[in-house]
């Protein structure tokens, strides 16, 4: 596998720290080549950067894309809104002679040019087809079997397809897999596409983003979904921190929302403490309990069947 | 200044069609949010009152509308264009100058969270891009200006 660099993003670092934890624990444990790189900025986030200057979003992301580049390195986020749109950008100037010249005319200035020659990957889709299916299940030491859970994707973690040609755009299969691998069902519901709205909260329309949180989370319940997957700080922001504010206020919403590092992380044996799951607002105790009953239920064998179970395991 | 941002062939286009209101979240889940009606205005060169309204800033940029729609087009560039125009007129939510600003000075929107990395135990975050990226905007700055003296 080729090394990588981690592009962990603002909003991971600055607020959700132990996201960068358990990513870098489920790296290590499948000893993947991974790289902390000097010189990333804030990828820049859309919504903000491009809507005030779409020159200097171009720019900056393709200053990120050219750090890369220049190291002949790939690069893999936790986030999909970095991967989202750096990719966005690095397909524009691909396809843009004239504006990728001027776009390495300013990046000249401080001594970066951008190829685009490096993949950049969201960690999920990373996972799926890069780590791939026999390396998962021969490292987990857990299954979920009996757990039924939500999957959020994330708009930004499959669209746009066009620069991120990852899966399919309006009805993707690959977090699915990932989590059908561990042995969780993933139940279908109705806003399992819905864009998060955590936007909204960055327009100062809080009331907006509750509303659009709320129209999930009330499904959730209803279908009884142990919990619902993330991976994308946005998404997890929206879905765990304004899930404890509802709550707090009264509101009968209850899913925990569990980061897809950390599923992986607990797959692998390693523990919610270890995991820094400790610094979810919404509390994962009653998923992590009924998960514990289900692993005795099924007694040792289950652990040993999916390690049996992949091909050359008895090699 | 709209036409330097938007097709308007592709928007007549959009006009007639209107496919992808039905799966537009904010469509679906905000009342009074409807960029048809936006582009109607755009069209007809009366766009100017949606310029102070919360409406332009609920387009949630998830790029359902891009993805569906046959010109590979979508309400989402009339969106971005409204907004990208009421910034420059300075009517922007107070969080998009707070976050601009954060982004000028450091090249970040947060710097990595210090007691937060001690307390699991993560190493030094890695160094910054954020001179680099204050360089570019510095010539990106005086690039504008040039060309509004120029106009001038
Ligand atoms: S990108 Fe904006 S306009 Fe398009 S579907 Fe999403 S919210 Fe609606
Ligand atoms: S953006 Fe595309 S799909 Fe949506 S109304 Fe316009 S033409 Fe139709």
């Amino acid at each position: 596998m080729k090394e990588f660099a981690v592009f962990w993003g603002c909003t991971i670092q600055a607020r959700f720290p132990f996201l960068e934890k358990s990513s870098r624990l489920v790296f290590e444990a499948f000893k993947l080549p991974y790289r902390d790189v000097n010189g990333f900025t804030c990828c820049p986030e859309k919504s903000l950067i491009n809507n005030v200057d779409p020159k200097a979003f171009a720019v900056t992301a393709a200053r990120n894309v050219s750090v890369v580049d220049g190291l002949g390195v790939d690069l893999v986020s936790p986030c999909t809104g970095c991967v989202s749109n750096l990719a966005t950008v690095k397909e524009d100037l691909l396809h843009n002679p004239g504006e990728k010249a001027e776009v390495n005319n300013l990046l000249k200035e401080v001594d970066k040019e951008f190829t685009g020659e490096a993949n950049l990957f969201h960690l999920v889709p990373f996972f799926h087809d890069q780590v791939g299916k026999n390396i998962i299940q021969r490292k987990i030491k857990k299954t979920f079997a009996g757990m039924k859970v939500a999957i959020h994707y994330g708009c930004h973690m499959i669209r746009p397809s066009h620069a991120l040609k990852n899966d399919d755009p309006m009805d993707p299969v690959k977090f699915d897999d990932l989590i059908r691998w561990l042995g969780a069902e993933s139940l279908g519901h109705r806003t399992k596409m819905m864009c998060c709205g955590q936007g909204l909260d960055r327009v100062d329309q809080h009331e907006n983003a509750l509303h659009l949180a709320r129209e999930k989370l009330v499904e959730l319940k209803k279908i009884e979904a142990d919990a619902l997957i993330v991976c994308c700080p946005s998404c997890f922001q929206q879905f765990d921190n304004n899930q404890f504010l509802m709550i707090r206020e009264g509101e009968k919403i209850y899913t925990p929302v569990i980061y897809f590092t950390e599923l992986l992380g607990l797959a692998l044996g390693l523990s919610p403490e270890e995991l820094g799951m400790g610094g979810h607002r919404v509390d994962v105790g009653p998923f992590l309990k009924k998960w514990k009953e289900q692993l005795d239920k099924a007694g040792p064998s289950e652990v040993i069947d999916t390690e049996l179970n992949v091909p050359g395991a008895l090699a | 200044m709209l036409k330097s941002h938007l097709n308007f062939t592709l928007l007549e286009e959009c006009r007639k069609c209107g496919a992808c209101y039905e799966v537009c979240p904010s469509c679906i889940a905000l009342p009074g949010y409807d960029p048809r009606a936006v582009i109607k205005d755009i069209l007809e060169g009366s766009y100017e009152k949606w310029l102070e309204s919360k409406h332009i800033w609920q387009c949630l940029e998830c790029h359902h509308c891009l993805e569906m729609c046959y010109q590979h087009y979508g309400f989402e560039d009339a969106m971005t264009a409204m907004r990208t125009i009421a910034t420059k007129k300075g009517l922007y939510p107070p969080q998009i100058k707070r976050g601009w600003a954060m982004f000028e000075k450091t090249g970040r929107l947060g710097e990595p969270s210090k007691p937060g990395r001690k307390k699991y135990g993560l190493p030094e975050p890695a160094k910054s891009g954020g001179d680099e990226i204050k360089k570019l905007l510095a010539i990106l700055k005086n690039d504008t200006s040039g060309e509004k003296a120029d106009k001038g």
